[in-house]
């Protein structure tokens, strides 16, 4: 699903984001990539969803080699790769429903897709009474609700999540973490970017610890390490 | 596609709205600038049918002798016709030049008493030219002098005019350059205007427009509104300089027709007529500065 062929990304400033990274993401894994601040998580993600290009290496995502992807084909990608922010990146002028709602409508999705696919969403992560809400009558569990429901109405392949419990207390990350689960079990690649050294331990699946752009650990049904 | 026009229209009049004292500003420097460039284009226009209207009426009046014979005249007559740069040459006869006086001073009892009591003519027989151009006029004069005919003229009439026709057409051209340099400071401001309008635009959406990157909106769908919001002011700009021209021509069609009384030109009716063409003018002129514009400050401040 995922695949780094020997990464390297070197900013202008000639500090590393990654060197000579390699791994691979299967299909439906579950996947925390974990790593102090400035190690390289970020510029992973924005790797993945072609914000950066790479210096030098190859990026495969979903059999499509994005390491030199044109400026035109970047929407498309992204709407393969769902993403979500620790901050939530949400509209405050808009309700739930419309936040949802918005992600399509700039794709060109036509009205009564629209209609038909954001209840559903909504459905999935719980926030069917919040509809009419605007973000700043909701907790930052619900925020960050929306702005998973807001990655998903794609229906992409994977999702990124970069930090997503960082502003959420202990149960609201719990539950955050309890909803990427139950996506990952719909079959959709999660790839959990994070320094919740808790969140990590509980979930006892694949962890990724990065270091000054290297991968120093690679385990299974690993720990957080650092 | 469809739908998404549709929506980029719609995000396009939402941001006229939304920041609409800043769009009310932008619309109304373009509309002053379409108004000054409108206002510049009219009195190049107006310019131009008064020397016409003056140039029409110019000639050379060439008095003869009593000396002169009919013969002699006709023959200057043919000689002034050869010349490349004469129009047209027009014999008045004695009796013309008579009746053509007393048909213009019928009112005045006294001159006509007066011509009654004399017992000659004392009116001379004359050659009227025209010339192709205003400029051909001391040529053709210098080139009669210097023919065997000069020698029956009694008096020319001429010279007056070329000094009106100059002090006219150069007041005429400071005014042109005067509106011209107006209209270009007005072109800049615009420009400066309408970018610094989408600029802000671009800024107050940035989070908005961070997060239509992240869904997936194509490069067109976010550009698209900003593009759109450019056109609006175009189209608002150019209806309402259109009103304010109306208002103008209405109000001075009187006084100018009056000037261009038995010419054939009237401001009110060359406005009508043309009035779709002048739109038209103005509407691009003012597409290309605010579409400009809007290009210059998206491709500048909004990274897609």
């Amino acid at each position: 699903m995922i695949r780094f062929e020997r990464v390297t990304k070197i900013y202008d400033d000639n500090t590393h984001g990654a060197r000579e990274l390699s791994l691979q993401v299967r299909p439906g894994e579950f996947v925390s990539i974990v790593g102090q601040s400035g190690t390289g998580k970020t510029t992973l993600a924005k790797l993945i969803i072609a914000e950066e290009k790479p210096t030098k290496g190859k990026i495969v995502i979903g059999g499509w080699d994005i390491t030199n992807i044109k400026q035109s084909e970047i929407p498309v990608l992204r709407r393969q790769v769902g993403m979500i922010f620790q901050d939530y990146k949400l509209l405050p002028k808009k309700t739930v429903y419309e936040n949802i709602a918005y992600a399509l409508e700039v794709c060109g999705v036509q009205q009564s897709k629209i209609d038909s696919i954001v209840p559903q969403v909504l459905r999935v992560v719980s926030l069917e009474d919040k509809r009419d809400n605007f973000p700043d009558q909701l907790s930052g569990g619900q925020k960050q609700r929306v702005a998973i429901g807001r990655s998903l109405v794609h229906r992409p392949k994977i999702l990124l999540a970069d930090e997503p419990t960082g502003n959420l207390d202990t149960i609201n990350a719990q539950e955050i973490i309890d909803l990427l689960l139950k996506i990952n079990q719909l079959g959709t690649t999660v790839l959990l970017v994070t320094h919740n050294k808790e969140v990590v331990n509980r979930l006892r699946k694949r962890v990724i610890t990065i270091d000054d752009g290297v991968i120093v650990s690679d385990q299974l049904a690993g720990k957080y390490v650092l | 596609m469809i739908i998404s026009l549709v929506r980029t229209t719609k995000y396009s009049f939402q941001n006229f709205w939304r920041n609409l004292w800043l769009s009310i500003i932008t619309v109304f420097i373009l509309m002053l600038t379409l108004f000054a460039v409108s206002m510049v284009a009219s009195l190049n226009l107006l310019a131009d049918q008064a020397i016409q209207a003056i140039e029409d009426k110019i000639d050379i009046d060439i008095f003869f002798k009593d000396t002169a014979t009919e013969d002699d005249i006709i023959s200057a007559q043919i000689y002034l016709e050869e010349i490349a740069e004469v129009k047209q040459v027009r014999y008045v006869s004695k009796d013309e030049a008579l009746a053509s006086f007393r048909e213009s001073h019928e009112d005045d009892s006294d001159i006509t008493e007066a011509l009654d009591e004399l017992s000659d003519n004392p009116l001379p027989a004359s050659l009227v030219v025209q010339a192709e151009a205003l400029t051909d006029y001391a040529f053709i004069v210098q080139q009669f002098e210097t023919s065997e005919y000069d020698a029956l003229v009694e008096d020319k009439d001429f010279s007056d005019h070329q000094v009106v026709i100059n002090r006219l057409s150069g007041l005429l051209t400071r005014v042109y350059q005067g509106g011209l340099a107006v209209s270009a400071v007005f072109v800049v401001i615009s420009i400066i205007m309408m970018f610094n309008t989408i600029r802000v635009g671009i800024y107050s959406h940035r989070e908005e427009l961070a997060i239509m990157k992240l869904v997936g909106a194509t490069n067109l769908f976010i550009r698209g509104p900003f593009v759109l919001e450019g056109i609006l002011y175009a189209m608002v700009a150019s209806v309402c300089a259109m009103a304010l021209l109306w208002v103008v021509v209405i109000s001075s069609a009187p006084y100018v027709n009056d000037f261009f009384q038995g010419y054939n030109f009237s401001l009110d009716f060359f406005f009508y007529s043309n009035l779709w063409f002048i739109f038209a003018i103005q509407f691009l002129f003012s597409l290309v500065l605010a579409v400009g514009s809007s290009m210059i400050s998206i491709g500048r401040y909004l990274k897609v």
